[in-house]
């Protein structure tokens, strides 16, 4: 028997996750409506210039999933728009949105909810020793995606690095100024971006100060193997311990753990890969729908049904915790999944 | 030196070195190093480094430092402890350290000038106080300031000060250091990555 | 962590407290003992009461921590200083980083281990004290940040084109908890300065220590400290430092008295005079150079003085 498809699905949050469930629900003959607090759907997938362990270009990945959206008429897109209120009634919830610039307020009712709100990067100004906010050339890692397309286009107005250092576990791994978790994907992208420098400029030399790298993935070491061997990145084992300015470049202090010594490393950028934490979003729709969060904030599943809070509440993506542009599918799909069987029962 | 065995390391060795309990975190350590690029004593005498003297303590052989110059050259900045990611108070595991080499007759020269400090210091109930000729200089600054020619130190503040020294054993200990029993320290690694014998 | 590292001054002080108990330090009161009078002479413009006790003697942090003796000695003399503020019920104000580092780690470790306090009461209750743990450790400096503007709106002499390099010390930044800055990167010191008229200069080397704590001025002056300054005083003099400032008057020993071996040593003369930060802001707020107390130092004002128009004093 074959029931009428009536019901609603809210996702909320555009990035890759978000897009991911949206396209499966929506696939699957139901109405979904896509909340993005953004001018454009893309999230943070949108910003970046390439991909680990591929090398791919993310906004292809990204253009395949607008064609389908755009091509789907149950998927109803809200850009500029924030998730302002949600009552639960009924087994369904009434939702008011509401829309920049102009603070446009709609409603709707939605049978369940999809939470993709994602992640943003720690603030690296805590870190005073590193001089993120001081030294105009020390960056964190998303401002180096917008620099790599830049270079990659061969636009610049400035000069070009002859040395770029990066330095991970920039509020990871740090109970003292940040947090004691591992945001496990940066020793990934790390690779891809300190690999990309020498790639769009072969003169310049690229150094990563690294604790552990961390490879844990398919084909995750032979990437970042390739990194170290092919394209000559040089990695050096010790967390930097103090950036300072040296006749117009900067230093960066550190001890060469595998030697047992103190070094200094020239460079004129600094690439700090600072840690995931939950997005704002992330934070307001999980006391708005009363998901429960972990000590930091990122949302939490029940006990044996990961991804899902509750009867009607879905999250996927880095809401739940820093995750990779892949896994980020996977779990937009799960989430989709979870939402048709309960569509499929009402 | 030949392979270290394991099963010869003093087992706690480190609640031996952190009698106070003022370091109980050390096991947090990540060896990360962040520690040692920050030392100033480090970048002048690399085979200083309070990472491997934290890895040592932990496994419980750190005899090598107790015998060495190196531990007694730490200025006590705490640039190590302002970086660290876990707020390992490496300082106070050096102060504690250096008891420990003091107790085994290791580093008594790094001691003896504050024998003569701490004895002076338990009269005057100030630290640092010159000699006479001194006096005489720090009398005329302070003269010159309208100030009164010594600092305004009670005598019951010295009495208190001195039975403190007394009822604490401190007298007798600083009256007892001396460096005949002294044993020999030296750099125990002559360039840092090099383990000379 | 539960405790804040950086806090900011109105966190500190609500309330600009009308008295202190200033802590005597030695070093302050006898080496460079226009430390002490140039505070005075500032808290009296800033109509902050200046309380002292005779009875208040050596923190003792130093015996401690080279090495001379255990731990014993100093907590029973921490606790019998602090005693005394309690029964004054005002707030302790340090104005030597040694004195502010040992004291507040001291009390740290007394009020986290209630057996080391039990020890300590046990011993200074013979002379009649108790120790609760109530007084709150502060640094002078903390009032001349949170009271910048008005120290600002006071000066009669700015201190125009000066270069002032700061030396922040590091037992207030380093190790410390609920403190005014960022140990990474400190600028609470280089703002008072701008706000009297000053030019701060941010040279690279701003953060090394001074090399004398823990009595390393007395066991390692050749191998390690003086090559260890020379570093700093080289990074100062890069930037054109006129004059340095501390907050310690240990501090002010190394930094100043040393000069001279560094002379001799390097063939290299640096004559950047060191003098506290209380003493600058005392010269930008007119305080009688007799007052100041330079002649301690070992390194002459004179040149500083000339260029503010403060040459011959009053």
């Amino acid at each position: 028997m074959m029931q009428e498809k009536t019901q609603t699905a809210l996702v909320v949050g555009g990035g890759l996750a978000g897009m991911e469930a949206t396209i499966r629900i929506a696939r699957a003959g139901y109405q979904v409506v896509l909340v993005e607090k953004q001018a454009d759907l893309g999230g943070v997938t949108g910003q970046l210039y390439s991909s680990f362990p591929r090398w791919e270009d993310p906004q292809r990945l990204l253009q395949n999933k607008l064609e389908q959206i755009e091509r789907c008429d149950r998927i109803h897109i809200h850009t500029s728009t924030e998730v302002r209120a949600v009552v639960q009634v009924d087994g369904a919830f009434d939702v008011i949105l509401k829309r920049q610039p102009g603070s446009v307020e709609r409603q709707l009712r939605a049978d369940a909810a999809v939470l993709a709100t994602g992640f943003e990067l720690f603030d690296a100004s805590i870190y005073g020793e590193y001089g993120y906010g001081i030294y105009p050339n020390v960056i964190d890692s998303l401002e180096f995606e917008a620099r790599l397309r830049q270079w990659g286009e061969g636009r610049t107005d400035e000069p070009l690095p002859q040395s770029v250092a990066f330095i991970k576990c920039v509020g990871s791994r740090d109970r003292s100024k940040g947090y004691p978790y591992c945001s496990k994907i940066c020793c990934m992208y790390t690779a891809k971006q300190a690999g990309l420098v020498k790639d769009l400029l072969p003169q310049a030399q690229a150094y990563v100060f690294y604790m552990d790298y961390r490879a844990a993935g398919k084909d995750y070491e032979e990437f970042t193997r390739a990194v170290i061997e092919d394209r000559h990145v040089r990695y050096v084992r010790g967390r930097p311990s103090k950036v300072l300015p040296e006749n117009g470049r900067l230093i960066v202090r550190a001890e060469d753990t595998l030697m047992g010594v103190p070094i200094e490393v020239e460079a004129d950028l600094i690439v700090l890969a600072a840690a995931v934490v939950p997005s704002q979003g992330t934070r307001d729709m999980a006391a708005m729908f009363g998901v429960p969060t972990d000590q930091y904030g990122f949302m939490e599943g029940d006990p044996f049904k990961p991804g899902q809070s509750g009867e009607r509440v879905f999250f996927a993506g880095a809401c739940g915790f820093a995750v990779e542009t892949q896994g980020a599918q996977y779990q937009g799909a799960a989430a989709a999944a979870g939402v048709l069987a309960l569509f499929a029962q009402d | 030196m030949p392979r270290e065995k394991y099963r010869d390391k003093v087992p706690g060795l480190y609640h031996k070195v952190d009698a106070y309990h003022l370091v109980e975190n050390l096991e947090t350590c990540l060896a990360c190093g962040k520690c040692v690029g920050n030392c100033p004593v480090a970048s002048l005498t690399p085979s200083y480094n309070p990472r491997q003297i934290i890895a040592d303590v932990l496994n419980g052989e750190a005899s090598r430092w107790l015998q060495s110059e190196e531990i007694w050259r730490c200025f006590w900045c705490a640039g190590c402890y302002t970086v660290c990611p876990n707020d390992i108070h490496f300082p106070l595991l050096m102060m504690q350290l250096r008891y420990m080499a003091a107790e085994n007759n290791y580093g008594l020269k790094y001691i003896m000038p504050f024998k003569r400090f701490g004895l002076r210091a338990r009269e005057d109930g100030l630290t640092f106080a010159p000699g006479e000729k001194g006096r005489e200089k720090i009398k005329r600054y302070r003269s010159n300031l309208g100030a009164s020619p010594w600092p305004e130190i009670s005598e019951r503040a010295r009495r208190e000060y001195r039975e403190l020294f007394d009822l604490t054993g401190t007298t007798a200990h600083l009256e007892k250091i001396s460096d005949e029993d002294e044993k020999s320290v030296g750099l125990r690694y002559a360039e840092g990555r090099i383990t000379g014998e | 962590m539960s405790e804040k590292r950086v806090v900011a001054p109105k966190e500190i002080f609500p309330a600009v407290p009308e008295s202190i108990f200033l802590f005597r330090s030695c070093t302050g009161s006898m080496e460079y003992p226009g430390t002490e009078s140039a505070i005075k002479e500032i808290m009296k413009i800033l109509g902050i009461e200046v309380v002292m006790d005779p009875d208040q003697t050596c923190c003792s942090g130093y015996l401690l921590t080279c090495s001379a003796y255990k731990p014993e000695l100093s907590l029973a003399v921490t606790a019998r200083n602090l005693a005394i503020v309690e029964k004054k019920n005002l707030d302790t104000y340090m104005f030597c980083n040694g004195c502010y580092g040992y004291n507040r780690e001291l009390a740290h470790i007394m009020r986290h281990n209630p057996a080391y306090r039990q020890m300590a009461n046990d011993l200074i209750g013979r002379q009649g004290y108790r120790y609760e743990g109530r007084t709150v450790i502060r640094h002078v400096q903390e009032i001349w940040y949170r009271l910048k503007d008005e120290i600002a709106s006071r000066v009669v002499t700015p201190l125009t084109g000066l270069r002032v390099g700061v030396h922040y010390g590091c037992h207030y930044l380093a190790a410390q908890y609920g403190i005014l800055d960022d140990g990474g990167y400190p600028t609470f010191h280089e703002e008072i300065i701008a706000a009297i008229g000053g030019t701060p200069v941010f040279f690279k080397e701003r953060q090394l220590c001074c090399g004398y704590a823990v009595g390393r001025g007395f066991t390692h002056k050749v191998e390690t400290v003086q090559p260890h300054l020379y570093k700093k005083f080289k990074s100062a003099r890069e930037e054109g430092v006129e004059i340095m400032t501390t907050v310690c008057p240990g501090c002010n020993t190394a930094l100043d008295r040393e000069q001279p071996n560094l002379a001799q040593r390097y063939g290299d003369e640096f004559n950047i005079p060191v003098i506290d930060l209380a003493q600058l802001i005392g010269l930008a707020l007119g305080v009688p150079l007799l007052k100041l107390g330079f002649e301690a130092n070992t390194v002459p004002l004179t040149g500083v003085l000339r260029k503010l128009g403060l040459e011959g004093g009053e």
